[in-house]
């Protein structure tokens, strides 16, 4: 392999390594852009939120969700008591058209 | 040799694959014990007829305006045990300044519900209860600015926030319910759509209304909704703040009016296109599916 070959080749391996740590040090991993598993309108207007750290946060897609400066954001790790919460029962959902679906779930959509 | 046994590539790539997955799983919660949760009922895939159900919902209910959509984000605003009863208190206030609107509305659609029974659609009588629908909805904010203030003095910021959250998710959802017959890009799960499915329509029915649809709505005027959307974030950045006066939203009798009066006339004029080409049995289904609209406007205690 001649030199300037080797060197390229360090380069990169200098670069993957960055990158790697740069990824470790971001919080949370949450990938704000082209990710689009967040609640939708539909799910915001007919389910009730939990309070939690002082904003309303939903249950959707298997995470907690919230909205942050315009735009949705999400727990990357559950924290306890929203765990907890969840424990107690899927959200209170508002169905106004029953005859459409299934009657809403049940259970604690209250906060804290 | 030692030196190029360590920069070999393919071993360098090896290594910089593994510190990659490894740092990144290090980070993104594979050490921790509850990182991701299990799948419960409120999980992506279990929403859409739920919210299905609203979307039909907004495309029958227009009385109140923005008024309306604020009532109804009250219904899983989730407030604490304490605020509960005051919360239900001044939402059932809420509807009750609606009232005139919804009784207008409710004309409409029995109105339309006969017209299609009976195979004649009044258009005098159509366009003046459309007109009483706008012009109760243009009074309703007025009415209801006391309660507004109320709401707003018994809510924490956080709960603000989740309000006006599910006012701007309510606007959103309504304008594909009210749009989309018109774009041919969303025509799945439209008015059209669930017509379609529901009394059996054949493709040249369907062909038929969509034209007839266009045509009727030429002579409605085109709703704006620019300034909807800018009265909602008025209401929005006001209703956030610490302090509140809905006297202050001076744009919202304008914006209930208009959006009320697009709706109902939105609405008779998709039932205009739809009656002529119905079969009898079509037809007396959806009078029917029309009548019981008409029977379960939302005043507030559903």
């Amino acid at each position: 392999m001649s030199l300037g070959n080797q060197t390229r080749m360090l380069r990169r391996f200098a670069c993957a390594v960055t990158l790697s740590a740069t990824l470790a040090a971001t919080p949370g991993c949450v990938p704000m852009i082209g990710y689009d598993d967040y609640p939708p309108d539909g799910y915001v207007a007919t389910t009730a939120p939990v309070y939690f750290e002082g904003r309303p946060v939903y249950w959707y897609g298997n995470r907690w969700s919230y909205r942050e400066g315009g735009h949705w954001n999400h727990y990357d790790r559950e924290p306890a008591g929203l765990y907890q919460r969840r424990m107690q029962g899927p959200p209170v959902r508002r169905n106004y058209e029953p005859s459409r679906a299934r009657p809403a779930a049940g259970g604690p959509g209250r906060r804290r | 040799m030692e030196h190029q046994r360590v920069l070999n590539p393919s071993k360098m790539g090896m290594i910089a694959t593994v510190l990659f997955g490894a740092l990144t799983a290090m980070n993104c919660g594979g050490a921790s014990a509850n990182a991701r949760p299990p799948a419960t009922a409120a999980s992506a895939s279990d929403v859409d007829e739920v919210a299905a159900g609203l979307t039909e919902h907004h495309r029958h209910h227009h009385h109140g305006g923005v008024t309306l959509i604020i009532a109804l984000s009250l219904d899983t605003l989730g407030v604490s045990p304490e605020e509960r009863t005051t919360v239900e208190k001044i939402r059932r206030e809420l509807h009750a300044r609606m009232e005139p609107a919804r009784v207008a509305q409710q004309k409409l659609a029995a109105a339309l519900a006969d017209g299609v029974a009976a195979a004649n659609l009044d258009a005098t009588t159509v366009e003046a209860a459309i007109a009483q629908v706008s012009a109760a909805a243009a009074k309703v904010h007025d009415a209801s600015t006391d309660a507004l203030n109320e709401l707003h003095a018994v809510l924490t910021p956080p709960e603000r926030a989740a309000l006006v959250d599910k006012v701007e998710a309510h606007w959103s959802v309504w304008q594909r319910a009210n749009a989309e017959e018109t774009d041919p890009a969303n025509l799945d799960g439209s008015r059209l759509a669930m017509l379609t499915t529901g009394l059996g329509l054949t493709q040249d029915q369907v062909n038929k209304i969509r034209a007839g649809f266009g045509e009727g709505m030429k002579s409605v005027p085109r709703l704006n909704p620019q300034e909807i959307a800018t009265h909602i974030r008025e209401f929005g950045d006001a209703f956030r703040s610490e302090k509140f006066d809905a006297k202050t939203l001076t744009g919202a009798n304008v914006a209930n009016a208009h959006l009320a009066g697009w709706g109902a006339a939105h609405l008779a004029h998709f039932v205009e296109a739809v009656s002529p080409v119905l079969t009898p049995d079509q037809r007396t289904e959806y009078a029917r599916r029309l009548g019981e609209h008409a029977g379960h406007s939302n005043g507030g205690d559903e």
